[in-house]
């Protein structure tokens, strides 16, 4: 018997970065209804992509820490100081 | 890098507008600067198709089925997020992967970049960035099963 993981799974990571095609889609979730290892397979990539995002969502907050205002202007004078000098 | 994006603002301190505040204009230098590095990397190393190896081989029987059927992951995603622990299994999980898979999947995954950029500065076809990134999400799933969620049940 020839099994449909193989496929399954590049079209499950497919899904997160195109729209997939009717036909696609039909036989990928005909497959999920009879594959445990698939079914399990998708959970595992939904976590990892859920993982990923709240990732990105704590490094951008950490980027997001601003420099108190004092500093900054303090940067600030020096660098338009030193773009004045350079005239 | 840093250096040289403090560099390039330097010299071109005339040409920031004010339009946007000075931390994204350093901010989309910077971004610059990563991307020429990239391209210059991916050109350096010529970095094509043939070497990079295809993981579905090893992963799946000759009738398609799964060699090591995936189990069921119990964790929460945000938790993981908290535990330095995971992320170090991850790193070196993600450090495994081909150079081109790792090269795409860090700016997917980990910058958040869009297809369109991730295909300009790589250099390939959106087809070809499917297939690169299902290989690493196929290679990076065994070995976090291998090294951490199996460990954990």
């Amino acid at each position: 018997m020839n099994h449909f993981c193989r496929e399954a799974s590049q079209l499950q990571s497919n899904e997160f970065d195109r729209e997939l095609t009717l036909s696609e889609r039909f036989r990928l979730r005909l497959h999920l209804l009879i594959c445990g290892a698939c079914r399990n397979y998708a959970d595992n990539l939904v976590l990892l992509n859920k993982f990923f995002y709240s990732l990105r969502k704590q490094t951008e907050a950490d980027e997001n820490i601003t420099l108190p205002e004092n500093k900054r202007e303090r940067i600030q004078t020096v660098l338009k100081k030193a773009s004045a000098s350079n005239h | 890098m840093v250096q040289e994006t403090l560099l390039a603002a330097w010299r071109g301190w005339e040409k920031f507008a004010g339009k946007s505040s000075v931390r994204t204009w350093l901010v989309g230098i910077l971004k610059h600067k990563i991307i020429d590095h990239i391209r210059k990397e991916i050109r350096d190393r010529k970095l094509t198709e043939a070497v990079e190896s295809d993981p579905t081989s090893s992963l799946f029987n000759a009738d398609g089925s799964w060699v090591d059927a995936p189990t069921s992951w119990k964790e929460n995603p945000e938790e993981l997020c908290g535990s330095e622990q995971f992320q170090r299994i991850l790193e070196g999980c993600v450090g495994k992967l081909p150079e081109k898979q790792q090269i795409v999947f860090r700016m997917r995954e980990l910058t958040g970049e869009d297809s369109e950029t991730i295909c300009n500065t790589a250099e390939i076809s959106s087809t070809h960035l499917h297939v690169l990134i299902h290989r690493a999400r196929l290679a990076l799933r065994t070995c976090l099963e291998h090294n951490w969620f199996r460990g954990k049940r």
